[in-house]
């Protein structure tokens, strides 16, 4: 009974909180007289982590090297018709752009011929710009083809003349049909004297 | 058949002079060998211009005429296996029509159904 009257509160009594931290204006340093005997921390190596890291040149330029590579070689893998129909795509979308933004140019007639002028040789027909360039692209690869062709046809030839040439071998379609007369009429003169 | 013999006929065959093809005839087709005779024939074939189909189709005793069944059909065995049967037809055709020899019309008459079967 004696415990419960102990513990029995009067109201107006003040709590004191024990994990009230101290506020006081007086104290601004909590470890002002701390001792850590010599165990202070080094500044430096905290904070190593944030010093700029020297990247290497060499290095940023060889990705960025690769990097435009690897695009160029994409580029080049696309077909040559699907980069000139893309082309010719972004060109007629840059023009319907152009031509539907309201542009005022002040009235200054200088200004205006240059207007009607640059406006006058726009009224190409950029799909036809895209055909034509199409069509000299591909003209020159089968161009290029055809010579290939060519080259090969004349290197064979010659690699024949030249073996021919090495086996001692003269009796070829470059011979002339006179001789190869007097060739085979010799292999049949020769044939009767062995008979 | 001598080696060098083969050869002047493979490169006349080859030739695009024409005059080629009279030599073919005058030293080939009447040797008097049978092989030379039969290699000759396959070559004037694998020509397939006019003149040299025309040798071994309207002469008698040379290429499709000759005497030697070894010659004749191996000449026609050649010109089955031609990829452009159209100048040979058309000489099968006059020849058929028009030459005097009964033997040699019979023979283009034969060589053209073999034509149309294959």
């Amino acid at each position: 009974m004696s415990r419960i009257q102990k513990v029995d509160l009067n109201v107006g009594q003040k709590i004191i909180n024990p994990f009230k931290t101290s506020r006081s204006s007086a104290v601004t340093n909590p470890f002002k007289y701390s001792n850590f005997e010599g165990n202070t921390l080094q500044f430096a190596d905290v904070f190593e982590g944030f010093e700029n890291k020297k990247t290497s040149k060499l290095k940023m330029i060889t990705s960025s090297v690769a990097g435009s590579m690897t695009k160029i070689r994409t580029s080049i893998t696309e077909p040559i018709k699907t980069f000139v129909n893309r082309i010719k795509n972004s060109m007629s979308n840059a023009w319907e752009y152009a031509k539907n933004t309201n542009i005022e140019l002040p009235e200054i007639p200088a200004l205006k011929n240059v207007s009607e002028r640059i406006n006058s040789t726009l009224q190409m027909d950029i799909a036809d710009i895209g055909k034509s360039i199409g069509n000299s692209i591909s003209g020159r690869v089968s161009h290029i083809n055809s010579n290939l062709t060519e080259i090969g046809k004349t290197m064979s030839a010659e690699w024949s003349k030249l073996l021919g040439k090495l086996n001692g071998n003269k009796i070829t379609s470059e011979t002339s049909v006179d001789e190869l007369r007097k060739m085979w009429e010799a292999e049949i003169a020769i044939a009767k004297e062995a008979a | 058949m001598n080696k060098n013999v083969v050869e002047i006929i493979d490169a006349l065959s080859a030739h695009e002079d024409l005059s080629s093809i009279s030599v073919l005839e005058e030293l080939g087709t009447n040797s008097p060998d049978n092989e030379v005779r039969e290699y000759t024939s396959r070559a004037l074939v694998r020509k397939n211009v006019h003149d040299s189909l025309a040798v071994v189709i309207i002469n008698q005793g040379k290429g499709i005429n000759d005497l030697s069944p070894a010659v004749a059909m191996s000449t026609i065995n050649e010109i089955l296996s031609l990829k452009d049967k159209s100048e040979v037809i058309k000489i099968l055709d006059d020849t058929i029509s028009m030459h005097s020899d009964e033997v040699v019309k019979e023979n283009a008459r034969s060589v053209k159904s073999l034509l149309a079967l294959s």
